[in-house]
């Protein structure tokens, strides 16, 4: 196509004057973690404008769920913000559990709440200290992904995987959390604070790294809004919406939680809003464990959760449902829902249209760093490319996610 | 607001242009006449408070005279209310208004709805493939596009170890 955005990539004849040049920021360029180009006209070292190209890493997930059976997206999920792939595995199952009518009972709920927020800590976690990297602080990073480490190695406990979890199934969970797991959790909350104050104390006061980050990359919470702004990003510009508050879904309202938000929507408060996140989320951690339930770890929903396996070789009724659930030929009601969970980046959405069949009709993803990375021209104009990297590590686009 | 009252006061001022309501659906679902997209939409962001765009995304129903749809999610942030709304097209005529003079964050998301079902949104600033290449001449979301049969035989796969 010969109209492939030319009159944003050039410099225009109106500026032929000026001295403008262009600046070919990315795709693999070691300072954005992650495939994304950046076409950039600068004026000196002062960003004029910039042109956008995503889409390196598209896998069309969307046409390959058309070809899937429910339980199988959930490895679609993964690969989508894989900073927190459990966040989307368990949102995906929660959406399929609303098509279906399922009510997940209170050890479920919290169980999922735990792994979550674990995931959650660990998403802020990268995040946060990639932004110190950036801005030339490295020491914080290498002590940050030490716990990442202990976060990662839960997940391992819980389902065997690390990155690309596959976590949970629809109604529940493949097993119950482990007493090593619970012993894990408990060390990793226990010694977590200790960290965190340290790196706060790194960065959060420090000179160099408030003049790097107060007043780079600020957007007001109406452009926000409009942009479609939604977690931490949203947040740092005042806006103090929330879905696990908003809508209360895996029994979140069981919970106290405090919402933290910012003012001036830059990359300071964006790192403000992320580390109250991670205070929050170990309150929530440790909160859930310690009033978990008793009782089963997974509903009952034949239909959907594969019978023990040792049932199926000695059960025909398991032998049967195994069957029936692996080959994909169990009903699903008709209908469409949406469902939304906060993810590491914000509002996670799965828009799920069924027409019976054994595969979605139509599976949308709404990804949060999808619809607010279009904001970040407008909100690197004017600043110097060192503020434009920092300003993109502190929106904390994920290319998986971008480009699903 | 109760979702009933948004109903008959959206039916009060779109009478002939709201073609269906479907209460039965987790989300309030409307369908709309697609001239009157852009209406509807300012309409409900300004006066009922529907501030927030959550989502945009296209649909293809190939049995359908008007086969192709795109379904808005928009949210009432302070009520916490959300409202879905839908408008269909026919593949020949695909032409819907633009709802990025309203929210910019649709400017992206009807990117990708054109470069995936090939929906034109008039008006839009930079109405280019998005996600896929340029030189893609198919809309791939689009139900005549099936995937690849995955018990066919007649492959050489030997390179590709499938």
């Amino acid at each position: 196509m010969e109209h492939l955005g030319k009159e944003h990539i050039l410099i225009r004849p109106e500026d032929y004057d000026k001295n403008f040049s262009t600046l070919n920021l990315g795709p693999t360029h070691p300072a954005t973690h992650g495939i994304f180009q950046n076409i950039l006209t600068m004026n000196g070292e002062t960003i004029v404008d910039a042109e956008q190209t995503i889409g390196y890493i598209h896998r069309a997930f969307e046409k390959l769920a058309e070809r899937r059976a429910f339980y199988q997206i959930t490895t679609l999920t993964d690969r989508m913000n894989y900073c927190s792939s459990p966040i989307n595995n368990i949102g995906w199952q929660m959406t399929v559990e609303k098509l279906l009518g399922v009510e997940t009972s209170k050890r479920i709920d919290y169980m999922r709440i735990i792994i979550m927020e674990l995931a959650r800590i660990s998403d802020h976690l990268i995040c946060n200290s990639v932004i110190g990297v950036d801005s030339g602080a490295m020491t914080g990073f290498i002590y940050l992904f030490q716990e990442r480490e202990k976060i990662y190695e839960i997940y391992e406990e819980i389902c065997g995987a690390r990155l690309t979890t596959n976590l949970g199934r629809i109604g529940g969970f493949e097993r119950d959390l482990s007493p090593l797991a619970i012993k894990k959790i408990r060390e990793f909350i226990a010694h977590l604070p200790k960290v965190i104050r340290q790196f706060e104390k790194l960065l959060l006061r420090n000179r160099i790294f408030m003049d790097r980050t107060i007043n780079v990359g600020g957007i007001s919470a109406e452009r926000a809004l409009n942009y479609g702004f939604t977690g931490p990003c949203l947040r740092a510009a005042g806006v103090d919406y929330d879905v696990r508050v908003m809508n209360h879904y895996s029994s979140y309202n069981d919970f106290d939680l405090t919402i933290p938000v910012g003012t001036n929507g830059d990359t300071y408060d964006r790192f403000c809003v992320r580390q109250e996140e991670i205070w929050q989320s170990i309150k929530l951690v440790k909160n859930a464990l310690e009033n978990l339930p008793e009782g089963s770890y997974h509903m009952d929903v034949p239909e959907f959760y594969l019978p023990p396996k040792e049932e199926v070789y000695s059960k025909m009724e398991s032998l049967i449902w195994h069957f029936k659930i692996v080959m994909g030929e169990v009903d699903v009601p008709v209908g469409e829902v949406y469902h939304s969970v906060e993810g590491g980046n914000g509002e996670l959405g799965f828009y799920l249209v069924s027409d019976g069949g054994r595969t979605p009709f139509r599976l949308h993803f709404r990804r949060p760093c999808f619809i607010y990375y279009q904001a970040f021209p407008e909100m690197i104009k004017g600043s110097f490319l060192s503020d434009a990297i920092l300003t993109m590590s502190s929106m904390n686009v994920i290319a998986g996610e971008l480009d699903a | 607001m109760e979702l009933q009252e948004i109903q008959k006061i959206l039916l009060g001022k779109f009478p002939d242009d709201i073609l269906s309501f479907d209460e039965s659906s987790d989300i309030l679902t409307l369908t709309v006449r697609k001239s009157r997209i852009l209406d509807l939409i300012q309409y409900l962001k300004d006066d009922l408070g529907y501030l927030f765009l959550t989502d945009l995304c296209g649909i293809h129903y190939p049995d359908q005279e008007l086969q192709l749809g795109v379904v808005y999610h928009l949210h009432n942030l302070l009520k916490n209310t959300r409202i879905r709304v839908k408008t269909f097209t026919s593949v020949e005529a695909p032409e819907i208004d633009s709802l990025t003079g309203i929210f910019s964050a649709a400017n992206w998301m009807e990117r990708e709805t054109y470069d995936f079902f090939g929906v034109i949104f008039s008006n839009h600033p930079n109405l280019i493939r998005i996600l896929n290449v340029e030189y893609l001449d198919y809309y791939p979301l689009r139900k005549e596009y099936p995937l690849e049969d995955q018990t066919r035989t007649d492959k050489d796969d030997r390179f590709f170890g499938r």
